[in-house]
C-alpha cells in the first residue's frame, strides 16, 4: 500500500534522510523508533508533502506521490496527525473539524454532515466544546481534536507523530485505543512514538532509525527483534 | 450677545459635525483599501506595492465603462468582478514565481512596485495624464439632525460600512473564511487537510485587488480620476495598516476611522498642510511604542 524506496531529503546542506526504504500494508501499525533528531519526523513530513525529497520514491497504491503538493497527497487518502497537533488558533473546535472535510472531494452536503456527526459522537468532549476556540482545550483534548479532524476525512493511510507526548496516562490509553480501532478498520498507520513499550503493543512491524537511515527492521511479535530494538535505542 | 452654549451648538452643527462626516466618508474608503492590503499581507506575507494602481484602474474602468453608457450601480458590481482575473493573474504570474525563494519579501515588494509603475504608465498611455471627473451618481443633499450632508457622501458611508461588515463576516463567520485563516496561520497543516492553498492564495489576492478597484469606483465621483491618483491615497492606506497592525482586520477598521478623523478634525485648527505630518507622526509614534500595531495579525488568533 505504502512503498518508500531509497528516500533522501535535505534541509539546506544537511543530509537528513539518507536512503530510507520502508513499506506498510492496510490494517497494520508500522512504527518508526529512534532517538530525537534522527529523522523520524522528517520521514513523516516528506511523505505528507511538507518536505521535498531530493531523490527516491514514495508510492501510495502504486502512484508516486513524492514531491507532490500536500493537498493532492491528502486527497489521495493520506492523513496526518502531526507533532505538536497543529490546532489552528482563532478557529473554534467545530471550525477545526470542518476543515477536515476538505480531505475528500465530491461528498454531498448530507455525507459531510454525517461524517462530522459521526466524529462528534465518537468524541463527546469535543462535541461539548465545539464552540470553544481549539487552542483553549487541554493538551489531551487538543490531541483528540487533531485525531478527530483527520478522521472526518476517512483516510486510508494515517501518519501519526508523537501523539502521547506530555499527556496523562488515561489519555495515552485512549489514544492507543483509537489507534487500535483505526488499524482494525483496515487503515495503515505509520507511527512515531517515544513510548516504545506502549507503541510496540499495537505495532506489527517496526523500523529503527539512526542518522537518517534504517538500521534494522523487525517484527513486534518476535522477542529477539524487540530485544535488539531496546538495545539499539537504549530505553 | 449670544450665549456660549448657543455658539458651541452652532459650531458643532455647522463646523465640527460636517467635518466629522466628511472624514467618515473618506474613512470607509481608506478602510476598504487597507482591508485589501492587510488581508493580502496577513495571508501571503506580501506587501502589495501596486495596490494604489489597482485602485486607479478601478476608477478608470468606471470612467471608461460609464462613458459607454453603463450606469453607476452596474459598475459597482461589474468593476470588482473585472478586477478579480487581474488580481488572480498577478498573483499567479508575479507572486507565485518568487514565493518560495528565500528573498521573497524583498522580491515581492520590488515586483509589485515595478508592476505598479507599469500599470500607472499604461493608464497614462490609454487615458492621458489629464484629470477627469465622472458625473456624480447621486445628487442633492440631506439634513440629518440639522447637519447638511451631500447624498453621495451619505451613501458612501452607509455602503462602505456595510461592505466592511460583509468582509468581516466573510472572514470570521464563514467556512471559506475559516479556510483562509487556517491557511494564513499554518499552510502545511491546512494543505494536508486538503485545502487548496495555492488557489486560496490567488483567490485572496484577487479579492484584495477587487476591494481596491471598488474603492476606485466609489471615490472617482468625489476625487478626480488621473493615472497617479493611487499614490497619495495608498500612503494613507499603508499608514492605516501599519498603525492597526499588519494583517489585522479589526486594526484596519479602528486605525482607519481614527486616522481619518484626526486628519479631518485637526484641519479645522491647523493648516491642512500639517495634517499629513500629524498622521504620519502618529504612525512613527505607534511604531516606536507598539511596533506590531494596535492589533494582532490575521490567523494569529
Amino acid at each position: 500500500m505504502l512503498e518508500i524506496t531509497d528516500l533522501h531529503a535535505h534541509y539546506g546542506l544537511s543530509h537528513v534522510l539518507q536512503g530510507v526504504t520502508l513499506t506498510g500494508a492496510a490494517g497494520e501499525v508500522v512504527s518508526l523508533f529512534g532517538r530525537n533528531g534522527v529523522g523520524k519526523t522528517t520521514i513523516i513530513k516528506t511523505i505528507a508533502g511538507w518536505v521535498r525529497p531530493t531523490s527516491g520514491s514514495i508510492r501510495l497504491d502504486g502512484a508516486d506521490i513524492g514531491g507532490r503538493p500536500a493537498d493532492r497527497i491528502c486527497r489521495m487518502g493520506l492523513g496526518i496527525v502531526p507533532e505538536d497537533r497543529r490546532i489552528f488558533p482563532g478557529l473554534s473546535v467545530l471550525e477545526n473539524l470542518e476543515l477536515g472535510l476538505h480531505q475528500t472531494a465530491g461528498r454531498s452536503r448530507s455525507e459531510k454532515r454525517e461524517a462530522l456527526d459521526r466524529v462528534l459522537e465518537r468524541f463527546p468532549r469535543l462535541k461539548e466544546r465545539r464552540a470553544q476556540m481549539g487552542t483553549t482545550l487541554s493538551g489531551g483534548e487538543q490531541q483528540m481534536l487533531a485525531m478527530a479532524r483527520v478522521m472526518v476525512g476517512a483516510p486510508r493511510v494515517l501518519l501519526i507523530d508523537e501523539p502521547t507526548e506530555g499527556l496523562a496516562p488515561m489519555i495515552v490509553d485512549e489514544i492507543f485505543g483509537i489507534i487500535t480501532t483505526l488499524r482494525d478498520q483496515g487503515l495503515l498507520i505509520l507511527l512515531v512514538e517515544q513510548n516504545v513499550h506502549r507503541a510496540i503493543a499495537v505495532t506489527s512491524r517496526f523500523y529503527a532509525i539512526e542518522r537518517g537511515q534504517v538500521v534494522f527492521t523487525g517484527s513486534a511479535a518476535n522477542a529477539d527483534d524487540r530485544e535488539r530494538l531496546f538495545g539499539t535505542i537504549a530505553v | 450677545m449670544r450665549s456660549p452654549m448657543a455658539e458651541f451648538l452652532d459650531y458643532t452643527q455647522f463646523v465640527l459635525a460636517p467635518q466629522v462626516l466628511n472624514g467618515l466618508s473618506l474613512g470607509v474608503a481608506v478602510i476598504l483599501m487597507a482591508l485589501g492590503l492587510t488581508i493580502i499581507f496577513g495571508l501571503l506575507d506580501v506587501i502589495n506595492m501596486a495596490h494604489g494602481e489597482f485602485y486607479a484602474i478601478g476608477a478608470f474602468l468606471a470612467l471608461a465603462l460609464g462613458a459607454l453608457g453603463l450606469n453607476f450601480w452596474i459598475l459597482l458590481a461589474l468593476v470588482p468582478l473585472l478586477m478579480v482575473p487581474l488580481g488572480w493573474l498577478t498573483e499567479r504570474a508575479l507572486i507565485q514565481r518568487v514565493f518560495h525563494s528565500r528573498e521573497r519579501h524583498i522580491l515581492t515588494l520590488l515586483l509589485t512596485f515595478g508592476f505598479g509603475m507599469i500599470l500607472e504608465d499604461v493608464l497614462k498611455l490609454v487615458f492621458g495624464a489629464n484629470t477627469q471627473k465622472p458625473p456624480m451618481p447621486i445628487t442633492g443633499g440631506t439634513e440629518i439632525l440639522g447637519v447638511f450632508l451631500p447624498n453621495y457622501r451619505l451613501f458612501l458611508i452607509l455602503f462602505g460600512a456595510a461592505l466592511i461588515l460583509a468582509v468581516w463576516v466573510a472572514v470570521f463567520r464563514t467556512r471559506l473564511g475559516a479556510m483562509v485563516r487556517a491557511a494564513a496561520y499554518d499552510k502545511d497543516m491546512a494543505s494536508s487537510l486538503g485545502v487548496p492553498v495555492r488557489a486560496v492564495y490567488s483567490g485572496t489576492f484577487a479579492f484584495g485587488v477587487a476591494l481596491a478597484g471598488l474603492s476606485g469606483v466609489l471615490l472617482a465621483p468625489i476625487y478626480s480620476v488621473f493615472p497617479t491618483m493611487g499614490r497619495d491615497f495608498i500612503l494613507m492606506a499603508f499608514t492605516v495598516v501599519i498603525v492597526g497592525g499588519m494583517g489585522s482586520i479589526q486594526g484596519a477598521v479602528v486605525a482607519g476611522i481614527l486616522l481619518t478623523q484626526v486628519q479631518a478634525i485637526s484641519s479645522l485648527y491647523i493648516s491642512p498642510v500639517w495634517t499629513d505630518p500629524l498622521v504620519f507622526g502618529i504612525m512613527v509614534m505607534v511604531l516606536m511604542v507598539r511596533p506590531q500595531g494596535l492589533f494582532g495579525r490575521l490567523g494569529n488568533a
